[in-house]
């Protein structure tokens, strides 16, 4: 049987709830991508919080609170059959229990790992490279990473900018994490046009742009090695590359 | 903010930018101070990449480059015809909370010439600090030099409120230092070092007994030497580093390749490539020393006192070593995994991790992205070697260089 959800987590986690409880899953799929052919049995799930909560309770006593992370990081990942790579690993960490996670190499863990790496990395990308500008008072950014990640930059910046007020929009996905008063919440479904730019924020821009231009040292120019760091399509929203 | 901040701003980070150290971590800080902005992540983040391919976590400037001293080396001394200019410790402190507030950068570098004396100047920084600190409520990442000649109780109370602090002792030995900075005398920087070891030290112990002590510079304290400007040898400036981690408890010790900038007849030509290949060889010793449980002793012979510029320095040991190596994966322990060429700690934590649960195939180590390449000389998985060739350093060496050559001639196929 191939099980469709909704997109979010609970919704993904009720599948693994039907595969154990009602039938065995063949797969796991986005109901809004789905491609029905008339050889597969499929199912609509809908989404249920308390068979959700059964399942991540299940995977943090019965394999470890890490699997959880794991397992959550690459449902925010944009890689294609991330539902399955959960799938597989789920049916492979409930038979082996709490050393599951040692073993990184296994054929139905190491692609979880890998996924897991793949949004760590992003995340940790963007604590650094991603760029506020001051609208009247209000920090604001935009930003369009690979994976779903803005709700894991979240408490990073709700700590470090503590007593402002800011916005980190994920112009991909349309959706934004909004800050104030030490509480945020994500919305769905957004649109945020360009915020105009004063007078002063153009000045401090510039200054930033002329240091980070002037800081590079002449004799050791490695432009393929910035580009590693800095690969071209995060660019177009930092301030020193405009 | 006027049009002279941005000269200012030119004029200072170019001084600055020769300086290794940008790093922001060691420090784990939550932000807890009422309206306060800013907190310190213990790995470190860093915010861009500049076109050499640093990364620049920290904004680093100097306070200013009008300098009373006349250090060979150095661009700012006082006999150099350039642009002099200083800011005031306001503006520095509101440049740094403008580019922290837009996510620019992690903290403040602040280094600075020494104007006037080498007193006023300290505490022109410690005033800097206290803007940041006490009137902005900044809790972002802070790291400054101290100024060789200051007195105690200044550096005293600025190490209270940084989280790092370095004092570069430029040179290895009392000759090279005698001969390119005169006016630097080593008692004027062995004696900061020793006051932020001691104090370090005591914070430490207070934290024991007093649960809210302030600890001296958290981070920790760092120092900087110029490669390629004296005749020293790699192992002469390993064996200073080595004394800096064990007498002072060193974060670091950076390296800095010298680029020729004056005419000197004591410094080598304008027209001398600054020695990148060497510096980068230098810091692969100092990661062995730092990480991997080496003694710079073991990186060196009775003959050779330079590292090899075509094999890494882990590679060069164990080639010499040859008698302690083939390395059962399965068996190893961790300190012993990390002494095989090509492996480094995250691959020697997963291998010992992995193991718990069963024994490894050399499969599992490709799939773990192991650098076999290098690694296959050196160890037996299951009891089995790789290597394809006799375990002899020799044919080793012949064996990678002809991979090194294959790939260079692959890479000039394609292009």
């Amino acid at each position: 049987m191939d099980y469709l959800y909704d997109g979010t987590f609970e919704g993904l986690l009720t599948c693994i709830y039907y595969h154990y409880k009602k039938e065995n899953a063949d797969g796991i799929y986005l109901l809004s991508e789905y491609q029905q052919t008339i050889l597969n049995n499929y199912l609509t799930v809908d989404t249920d919080i308390e068979e959700a909560r059964t399942v991540s309770n299940a995977i943090i006593n019965k394999i470890s609170n890490e699997a959880y992370i794991y397992i959550f990081y690459c449902y925010l990942s944009d890689l294609k059959y991330k539902e399955n790579i959960i799938l597989d690993f789920l049916i492979f960490a409930f038979k082996y229990g709490k050393q599951t996670m040692n073993f990184y190499t296994h054929e139905k863990v190491l692609p979880l790992n890998e996924a897991y790496s793949r949004v760590a990395k992003e995340v940790h990308r963007f604590l650094g490279i991603l760029r506020f500008s001051d609208a009247g008072g209000l920090l604001y950014s935009k930003f369009s990473p690979d994976n779903d990640i803005v709700l894991l930059l979240a408490d990073h910046f709700a700590d470090r900018y503590k007593y402002e007020k800011f916005i980190i929009y994920d112009e991909k996905r349309k959706k934004g994490l909004i800050y104030a008063d030490n509480s945020w919440e994500i919305k769905e479904n957004i649109s945020i046009d360009n915020i105009e730019t004063s007078q002063n924020e153009k000045i401090i821009q510039s200054l930033w742009k002329q240091y980070f231009t002037e800081l590079a040292i002449k004799e050791r120019i490695n432009n393929n090695l910035q580009f590693q760091f800095v690969p071209a399509r995060y660019r177009k929203n930092m301030a020193e590359f405009k | 903010m006027n049009d002279s901040i941005f000269e200012k701003l030119r004029i200072l980070s170019d001084a600055a930018k020769y300086d290794v150290s940008c790093v922001s971590s060691g420090v784990e800080r939550k932000n807890n101070s009422v309206d306060g902005i800013g907190n310190a992540s213990a790995a470190g983040i860093c915010h861009a990449w500049s076109a050499d391919g640093r990364c620049i976590s920290l904004l680093k400037i100097l306070l200013t480059n009008d300098c009373i001293y006349d250090c060979n080396y150095c661009l700012n001394r006082v006999t150099n015809p350039i642009k002099r200019a200083s800011f005031t410790p306001e503006e520095v402190a509101e440049l740094t909370i403008q580019f922290y507030r837009r996510n620019y950068i992690e903290g403040l570098f602040l280094s600075s010439a020494i104007e006037k004396s080498p007193d006023n100047t300290m505490e022109n920084i410690l005033r800097v600090l206290e803007l940041l600190r006490y009137k902005y409520n900044f809790w972002g990442y802070v790291h400054v030099k101290v100024i060789p000649g200051a007195n105690n109780m200044l550096i005293q109370k600025t190490g209270m409120l940084a989280d790092r602090m370095s004092v570069n002792i430029e040179l290895p030995t009392k000759d090279s230092l005698r001969l390119l900075a005169p006016q630097k005398r080593i008692e004027n920087i062995v004696r900061p070092m020793s006051l932020i070891n001691n104090e370090i030290t005591r914070t430490i112990e207070d934290k024991k007994h007093f649960g809210n002590t302030p600890r001296f510079v958290p981070g920790g304290q760092s120092t900087q030497m110029i490669i390629g400007a004296t005749p020293d040898s790699d192992k002469t400036i390993l064996s200073a580093s080595q004394g800096l981690y064990d007498s002072y408890r060193m974060k670091r010790v950076f390296f800095s390749a010298y680029i020729p900038v004056i005419s000197s007849p004591n410094l080598p030509a304008v027209s001398t490539m600054p020695p990148l290949l060497r510096e980068h060889r230098l810091y692969q010793a100092d990661w062995l020393m730092r990480f991997y449980y080496f003694h710079s002793n073991e990186l060196f012979t009775e003959i050779e006192h330079n590292l090899d510029l075509e094999f890494d320095p882990k590679m060069m040991y164990a080639l010499r070593n040859i008698d302690k190596f083939p390395i059962e994966i399965n068996s190893a322990s961790y300190e012993e995994l990390l002494r095989i060429p090509g492996l480094g700690v995250t691959s020697a934590q997963r291998i010992v991790r992995e193991r718990k649960n069963a024994e490894l195939s050399y499969d599992s180590l490709k799939k773990m992205k192991t650098v076999l390449k290098r690694a296959k000389y050196f160890i037996t998985v299951k009891g089995k070697y790789y290597g394809n060739i006799n375990m002899e350093p020799n044919l080793i060496r012949e064996e990678l260089r002809l991979r090194e050559a294959q790939k260079q001639l692959s890479i000039f196929e394609l292009t």
